[in-house]
């Protein structure tokens, strides 16, 4: 006979020499055997040894073998312990009595010790099938634990990375789904030094971790460069490339970015294969569509990527809003989309631009659509620059030792004009200066103005009365490309200086440019508009800096800052 | 011995799985007919004679005492169908058989010690 | 089978056809039908092919990446109209002819 492994065998048999011979039979083959005359010792000699199998005699005085088996059945739990009924019951209806009560076999009387054996190795090969799925089943429930443990772990860090910035500015209103713990979606925004926003919506492809690992460079290639002054061009370029090289061939982020500026009251715009976003104009109603016109990030190489963005004019409480795909993709049970169509009947249908995101979600919900993880939105105004406060920014160095008394000039060429913005290393510069860090905004903002007045105006010769309304907005951001784009000649030089004053300082600022200037006297005798879209410029320079002058016929800009001593 | 009452086969059988024990299986068994059969005496309703007859029955045909063992059967049948009026006949019958195949087995069992 | 490929005759030009949705369940037999072949030109079929997702584009990248990059030569051809939009909206054609 193949040996088995030796199990404990209860036997369960009133009849004294019923039981010595079944004891008999089982320890021959090996066993180790409990013995129980009635159906209540059975039960209590499971509960005190836990054998491996029961022999159970259905017909015994004080408990008979149906309710011992329920009962050791109850005991035993998840772990399977085949219960064999021993009985002469001939009636198929007893037959199923046993195996109502839990049994597992049933062996009929005279006993046969061949089939005995075959039944109780057959039973031991269920019992030990069973424990093995208990195992597997305990090992894989810990894995799992352990798995959504490190998920939750990464998306702690993700949620850091990705979903902060300033999304909690007052003119920021979004919606992501709560549902999954990563959908491979991403919403970034920071303010820049000049207080402008730049709002990234972005959509990997896939889910999980593989989203979330791209994100995150995506995130602090996003976070620093707009901390530091740069452009959309710039920044795009930057990410782009990174994904690139970081990311598997299939793998890419579709992305929609802004840059809002409050001053200069526009958004600039670059949709990379997301859904349309919309500009909303609340004077006349009208939701322009912002459409992709690039591939998504991390598809292109740096050579042939295209960092061309859009600009369009807005007026205060006029919004930009973003969706992902998630809203359109969204499915009813006969799998009919939602669609773009649905989500303009909405658009139409509304009256209070406040309220858009409710109806959105409301029109989701009467849909009937299944939920996604992946829907997302988010909608940013234009305020008054004055209604927003950006943080202050942290800076990592103490204080002590920082250059007070010095002087450097730039001059930049039209090569370089065609494909560099130097304002983010200028102001690196100018920080370097500790007392001109609490005024950084305001230095920015009057650095980028000189600069682009330079420039546009100056090099690039353009009209920006052609500002005036938005068909014109478009045509000046298009010669403008035009024109860098053949540019031959020309420069504009950067002069800083750098000086001891009292117990503070003071930097003076010159800007030249090549052009061909400009009337000064006329332009600053004109009064202040706050709702013409050109012209502003040069009262800001005149607000946030002192001393501002042009001498050259306008080719010459020159304006100053102080600072008192630091506490 | 006569193959109606013991069945001789059975009984090899039980040796050669008993082995040294052998002897001592035949005296439990007897031992314990014996508190059957007063049982069967003492059984006062239907339920507890068919209950008493089945289990008779059970042992009796592990040992190989087939006649014992069929006669167990029909009494335990008329308890279950509520017939009594045989009752009182079969009883007699299984006293009987056993009167017959009790010194089979201690034959038996003296033939296994000496043998 | 739900992707067919076919060589011309010249052995220079393959076609792959997809049926039913492209998405992820095809990627091993769609990469199987290009694999450690020598292509100049390659035309992808959608005519039996209604859906598309962000897996099938990648799809699309790697095929576009192993017949070699910018100097890739790939059609996709027979598109629905809702495949059409995907295609827009994704810009993919700047990288692939589309029709």
């Amino acid at each position: 006979m193949p040996s088995l492994e030796p199990l404990t065998i209860l036997i369960a048999e009133d009849s004294a020499a019923d039981r010595m011979l079944l004891s008999h039979i089982v320890r021959r083959q090996g066993h180790e055997v409990l013995t129980a005359a009635n159906g209540a010792e059975a039960v209590e000699s499971f509960r005190q040894q836990r054998p491996h199998l029961v022999l159970m005699d259905a017909m015994m005085p004080v408990m008979d073998g149906f309710e011992a088996a329920r009962q050791i059945k109850l005991l035993a739990g998840e772990t399977l312990v085949p219960i064999i009924f021993l009985t002469s019951l001939s009636e198929s209806e007893a037959l199923a009595r046993c195996l109502e009560a839990g049994g597992d076999d049933f062996l009929a009387k005279p006993y046969n010790p061949v089939i005995l054996a075959a039944k109780i190795k057959a039973m031991d090969r269920l019992r030990r099938l069973q424990a093995t799925v208990l195992q597997q089943r305990d090992l894989i429930a810990r894995h799992h634990e352990y798995l959504l443990n490190e998920q939750r772990v990464a998306r702690a860090v993700f949620d850091k990375v990705a979903h902060s910035g300033c999304l909690s500015a007052p003119n920021i209103r979004y919606l992501q789904s709560p549902y999954a713990l990563f959908n491979g979606d991403l919403l970034l925004a920071a303010f820049t030094p000049a207080g402008d926003m730049h709002v990234l919506l972005g959509d990997f492809t896939g889910h999980g971790l593989p989203a979330a690992v791209g994100a995150m460079p995506l995130a602090e290639v996003f976070y620093g460069m707009t901390a530091k002054g740069y452009g959309l061009p710039e920044i795009l370029r930057e990410m782009n490339a990174k994904l690139k090289r970081i990311l598997p061939v299939d793998m890419f982020c579709c992305a929609t970015l802004l840059c809002l500026s409050f001053q200069r009251r526009s958004v600039e715009v670059w949709n990379g294969a997301m859904p349309d976003g919309y500009l909303h104009t609340i004077a006349t109603g009208e939701r322009k569509p912002l459409t992709a016109r690039h591939l998504p990030l991390g598809v292109l190489s740096p050579q042939t990527f295209d960092d061309r963005t859009e600009v369009f004019p807005m007026a205060v409480g006029d919004r930009v809003f973003l969706l992902s795909d998630g809203v359109m993709d969204t499915c009813d049970s006969d799998e009919q989309l939602f669609g773009v169509e649905r989500l303009h009947q909405v658009f139409a249908a509304n009256r209070q631009p406040d309220s858009l995101f409710e109806e959105i979600e409301r029109a989701l919900r009467d849909f009937g659509g299944e939920a996604r993880d992946d829907v997302s939105m988010v909608e940013v105004s234009l305020l008054e620059a004055a209604q927003l406060s950006p943080p202050a920014p942290v800076y990592s160095d103490s204080g002590q030792s920082c250059p007070l008394d010095w002087s450097a000039s730039f001059e930049f060429r039209a090569a370089t004009l065609k494909r560099f913005n130097p304002l983010p290393y200028l102001l690196q510069l100018l920080l370097e200066v500790h007392g001109l860090r609490a005024q950084s905004s305001a230095l920015y903002s009057v650095l980028a103005e000189l600069y682009s007045n330079a420039l546009e105006h100056g090099v690039l010769g353009l009209n920006s009365s052609l500002k005036r309304d938005a068909s014109g907005f478009a045509r000046y951001y298009l010669q403008r490309n035009e024109r860098l784009a053949a540019l031959q000649d020309g420069y504009v030089r950067v002069h800083l200086q750098v000086m001891p004053e009292g117990k503070g300082g003071c930097l003076i600022v010159r800007v030249e440019d090549s052009g061909s200037g400009f009337d000064v006297a006329r332009v600053l005798e004109r009064p202040l508009d706050g709702v013409r879209l050109s012209g502003r410029g040069i009262s800001l320079i005149r607000q946030l800096g002192h001393n501002a002058s042009w001498s050259d016929e306008g080719r010459s800009a020159r304006v100053e800052f102080f600072w008192e001593a630091l506490a | 011995m006569t193959d109606t009452h013991l069945d001789c086969d059975v009984l090899s059988a039980l040796q050669e799985i008993m082995g040294d024990g052998y002897p001592d299986l035949l005296d439990t068994f007897l031992t314990d007919s014996e508190e059957r059969l007063s049982l069967l005496h003492q059984a006062d309703d239907a339920e507890r004679l068919g209950a008493a007859a089945h289990s008779f029955k059970g042992s009796s045909s592990n040992m190989g005492a087939v006649r014992l063992a069929a006669l167990c059967h029909e009494l335990e049948q008329h308890a279950k169908q509520k017939n009594l009026a045989q009752i009182e006949k079969l009883v007699q019958n299984i006293d009987s058989e056993f009167a017959i195949v009790r010194p089979l087995y201690e034959a038996e069992r003296q033939r296994a010690l000496c043998g | 089978m739900t992707v067919h490929k076919e060589v011309s005759q010249d052995g220079k030009k393959l076609t792959i056809s997809i049926k039913g949705r492209f998405d992820f369940t095809k990627h091993q037999e769609f990469r199987e039908s290009y694999e450690g072949k020598e292509l100049s030109a390659v035309v992808v079929d959608l005519k039996e092919s209604t859906y598309l997702d962000s897996s099938a584009l990648g799809m699309l990248l790697l095929l576009r990446d192993h017949a070699g990059g910018d100097d890739s030569n790939i059609r996709v051809v027979n598109c629905s109209s809702d495949v059409r939009k995907i295609l827009a909206i994704s810009n993919f054609d700047k990288l692939f002819g589309i029709s």
